[in-house]
């Protein structure tokens, strides 16, 4: 008996120094260079917003560089900025700023506007930033308590970790806390899904993710969300997208950060502003 | 000649052996790993953070960035989803497996075992998604939920995911009986409902236990499958059609935009590790419930 | 326990109602199970169809073999049926060797006593742990501890671990098919343990074993929690079908979970319904080889039918 669970204890050492051994020999590369380096790949995450934006000018870019290899996901603007924090990826995306990450550098690259949208039955088309404001804290449970149709209200919200959450908490809401009893739909797409299926839904979008028909557009303060209304300040929901590396970046990363700010008619086709447009900036608001 | 086969063969042996320990024990390193790791990020919400486990278990406040991490809403979200889809999905499950042990003919076995095999393949995400096509605008129609989304979804879709575990296992329950149990029964002139009744489940007990506990730990862990049709409100389940969230739906909500080292990332990672904690306790039930039994 | 259920009987059964009642009773219940065991079937029959309803005008040779597209419509699912083969391939590599190995040690050498007894509950546990709590044990591993970034090979290695103790549990079940008289034989005739068990007993236990395989293969076909976190969201850039084990890598099962949760594109519920008709119809390939492969090999190392 002794003598088998030394053998057994034997053998776990074993086990387990063969498991550090295979562990902790890193790739060859791992010390001398970011992922980039050892992939060959530009990892690219995070804000579900800027996705269209990215993966297409990833797909030009690629197109125009045939040795570039950018590889683009989502995830959350929170995602990205924790994982290029982390450099687990090259470029982080976020709507949002990173005060928790001085080291980072921020590029910002172009301006998004966000809509807050309902069900077309709805029927509300013009809200104060007070209704918005009772309506998202769960104080108005009926549309007919916000001049629109009588449709109870179902609330769609984003994760705590979303950049669109964050921006509107902090123009919209201010301090009042977003209602709880809200359905959470991990991305733009999921919520703008939702919002055309449900009677009596509303969320707040980028303008960027809004795609087809179906939904109802939501003034606010008598200002529709398009891009001449944010260029010059009439309309309040909206942010910066940045892009955030870990220091200065280089290759394909620095050069594809320029190609997407430079390339304004792609901002423009997926309905983002070019930074150059704006007649405001965020302190303005 | 034949002295050095031998000598061969038994060193082959030996060698051999050492290989299938290593095996083995990396299925102990596997586990090992597992539970240091969790344990070790599982409870930076209480030793780094200093946030108290009592809260964390009870408070239904979850506010990471207030610094305060309460999960009591998503226990009870697993909770209520488990005894919704075993309330459901358990007494099918041990009904059907009964009906496969003692009833069906072979032709049915012959249809139905493959079909509840298929249904283990299932993908969860398949199931999500024939939850958010079929199920949530469903009830959205047919109830008062404006929305569909909640916990009568979460719970249907896991009962139903739920089944082939209790199926299969409830008729090995039924099956490893002595057949003199059933043949005694039948000869003192019982129907066979009554022998089911009175003596086959009474002896099946314990095995119709271990069915339904490792029913109730896939309920606990299912993740996507209800996390696209359970609504992943945080707040209690209040009512049927509310939506609500669980342990594991909250994980895969918010796990991927949380930061590394953040409260948030530290709180769930606790859940991940409560719910190790579960899977583990629900195998010593197991343990125990056969142990009852040998 | 069983003795006192067989004295009580009688007794209980004298009390009972009258003959006509009791068969009554009976004719009802067995009604009652056969219509809830049909229902199940019916049910599985309802998903199918639906789905082949749902998904059936999307199948066409350009979504089978095209590439996703972000933004516009048309997209296919081509690199991420290839992913899925990729890293069930991987994961099937590096399972397979330590389950059959741990299994064959278990239930041919193991003697009753601690080691076997831990192994045994590391294997019960890890059995049941969720695969969302497996997803971020891999992404603890291989993407923070080690700075892999999301993989392929993170997400295989994760799913080896995930579906290991069920591959535990089918060589061992595999091998406890195989009659004792076969290995007392070998035995007797001058074999080894190890030729007995390499030259008879795993020869005879292919059949099934393959069978179990083939199943567990499904299952990590449409694996999702574990691998989230692990092997991540899109394919390789301009290189979709990537052999590189450190590139992401989507399988279908995540996209499916994607597409419902971030995709843009105009014809998104095409591509769900199609990407879940394509997953559940692999399933269903892997359940039908899974039967045919293994009855072949049975037949073929043993001479019987299985």
């Amino acid at each position: 008996m002794k003598r088998n669970s030394a053998r057994v204890a034997l053998l776990l050492g074993l086990t387990l120094a063969a498991a550090e051994a295979a562990c902790s020999s890193p790739p060859p590369s791992e010390n001398t260079a970011g992922p980039s380096a050892r992939s060959g790949t530009v990892q690219v995450a995070g804000s579900t917003a800027m996705l269209p934006l990215v993966k297409e000018a990833s797909a030009a870019y690629q197109a125009a560089h045939a040795d570039a290899k950018i590889s683009v996901s989502g995830g959350g603007s929170a995602t990205g900025i924790a994982q290029v924090a982390a450099k687990a990826i090259d470029i982080g995306d976020s709507d949002i700023t990173a005060p928790n990450h001085p080291e980072l550098v921020d590029h910002r690259v172009a301006v998004v506007g966000f809509a807050v949208v309902t069900s077309p039955s709805a029927g509300v088309k013009n809200l104060t930033r007070a209704q918005l404001r009772d309506v998202f804290a769960g104080k108005v449970a009926n549309w007919k308590q916000a001049g629109g149709a009588d449709q109870r209200i179902v609330i769609v919200n984003r994760p705590r970790t979303s950049g669109t959450r964050a921006v509107f908490q902090k123009v919209v809401m201010g301090g009042i806390p977003l209602a709880e009893s809200g359905l959470v739909e991990d991305a733009t797409g999921t919520a703008v899904s939702i919002v055309k299926q449900t009677p009596g839904a509303v969320s707040y979008v980028a303008l960027s993710g809004i795609t087809g028909g179906g939904l109802a557009i939501v003034s606010v303060d008598g200002v529709a969300p398009d891009e001449t209304a944010i260029a010059t300040g009439r309309y309040p929901i909206w942010s910066y997208e940045h892009m955030f590396t870990s220091g200065t970046p280089r290759g394909d990363a620095a050069g594809f950060i320029a190609f997407v700010t430079k390339s304004a008619d792609l901002v423009k086709k997926n309905k983002f502003i070019a930074i150059s447009a704006m007649k405001v900036s965020e302190t303005d608001r | 000649m034949i002295a050095l086969q031998a000598r061969r063969a038994r060193r082959t042996e030996h060698v051999a052996l050492l290989g299938l320990r290593i095996a083995a024990g990396f299925v102990i390193l596997a586990m090992v790993a597992l539970l240091v790791y969790l344990a070790f990020e599982g409870t930076k919400t209480f030793y780094v953070d200093r946030f108290p486990l009592w809260s964390f278990l009870f408070s239904p406040e979850f506010a990471p960035d207030a610094n305060h991490p309460g999960a009591a809403v998503f226990i009870a979200g697993t909770l209520a989803v488990t005894v919704f889809a075993i309330a459901v999905g358990g007494p099918f499950g041990v009904a059907v497996g009964i009906f496969l042990a003692e009833i069906a003919p072979y032709r049915m076995t012959q249809v139905l075992k493959p079909a509840i095999e298929v249904m283990v393949g299932i993908p969860s995400v398949v199931y999500g998604w024939l939850g958010l096509t079929l199920l949530v605008p469903l009830i959205r129609t047919h109830t008062s939920s404006p929305s569909g989304f909640g916990l009568a979804a979460a719970g249907i879709v896991l009962a139903i995911m739920i089944l082939p575990t209790v199926i299969t296992l409830s008729e090995d329950a039924f099956r490893s009986l002595p057949a003199a149990l059933k043949e005694g029964s039948l000869a003192l002139g019982a129907t066979r409902w009554q022998t089911i009744t009175r003596v086959l489940l009474p002896s099946a007990s314990s095995g119709i236990a271990v069915a339904l506990i490792l029913g109730i730990a896939r309920a606990v862990g299912e993740t996507l499958a209800i996390q696209m049709v359970i609504g992943n409100a945080t707040q209690f389940p209040k009512g049927l059609f509310a939506p609500t969230a669980a342990l594991t739906t909250e994980i895969v909500t918010d796990m991927p935009g949380a930061t590394a080292g953040s409260l948030l990332e530290h709180a769930l990672f606790s859940m991940a590790f409560l719910l190790l904690l579960i899977a583990m306790l629900l195998i010593v039930l197991v343990r125990f419930a056969l142990r009852r039994r040998a | 326990m069983a003795t006192t259920a067989a004295v009580r009987t009688p007794r209980s059964v004298a009390a009972t109602g009258s003959v006509r009642k009791r068969k009554m009773a009976d004719a009802v219940a067995t009604v009652i199970l056969w219509a809830m065991a049909s229902s199940i079937i019916v049910m599985l029959a309802a998903f199918i169809l639906y789905l082949v309803y749902l998904g059936g005008s999307a199948i066409s040779p350009s979504f089978i073999l095209g590439v996703p597209k972000e933004t516009t419509a048309g997209g296919g699912i081509g690199p991420e049926i290839y992913n899925s083969f990729y890293i069930l391939v991987l994961t099937l590599l590096f399972t397979t060797p330590i389950a059959v190995a741990a299994g064959v040690f278990l239930q041919e050498y193991a003697k009753p006593g601690l080691f076997r007894n831990v192994v045994q509950f590391s294997a019960e546990s890890l059995a049941t742990v969720p695969s969302v709590v497996m997803g971020l044990f891999g992404l603890l591993v291989f993407v923070y501890t080690f700075h892999w970034g999301y993989t392929a090979l993170g997400g295989a290695l994760t799913l080896t671990v995930l579906n290991l103790p069920a591959l535990l549990r089918v060589t061992q079940e595999a091998l406890a098919s195989v009659p004792g008289a076969l290995r007392e034989a070998s035995m007797a005739l001058g074999g080894t343990k190890w030729q007995t068990i390499t030259r008879v007993v795993l020869p005879s236990a292919i059949g099934r074993l393959t069978t179990g395989i083939v199943l567990i293969a499904g299952r990590i076909y449409g694996e999702t929690a574990a691998i989230i976190f692990t092997a991540g969201l899109s394919v390789t850039g301009n290189h979709p079908y990537d052999l590189n084990p450190f590139h992401t890598a989507e399988t279908l099962a995540v996209h499916v979970w994607y597409t419902h949760a971030e995709s843009l594109v105009p014809d998104v519920d095409r591509i769900g319904n199609g990407s879940a008709l394509v997953l559940l119809a692999m399933v269903l390939i892997f359940n039908v080889s899974a039967r045919v492969v293994g009855r072949a090999l049975t037949k073929r190392f043993t001479g019987r039918a299985s």
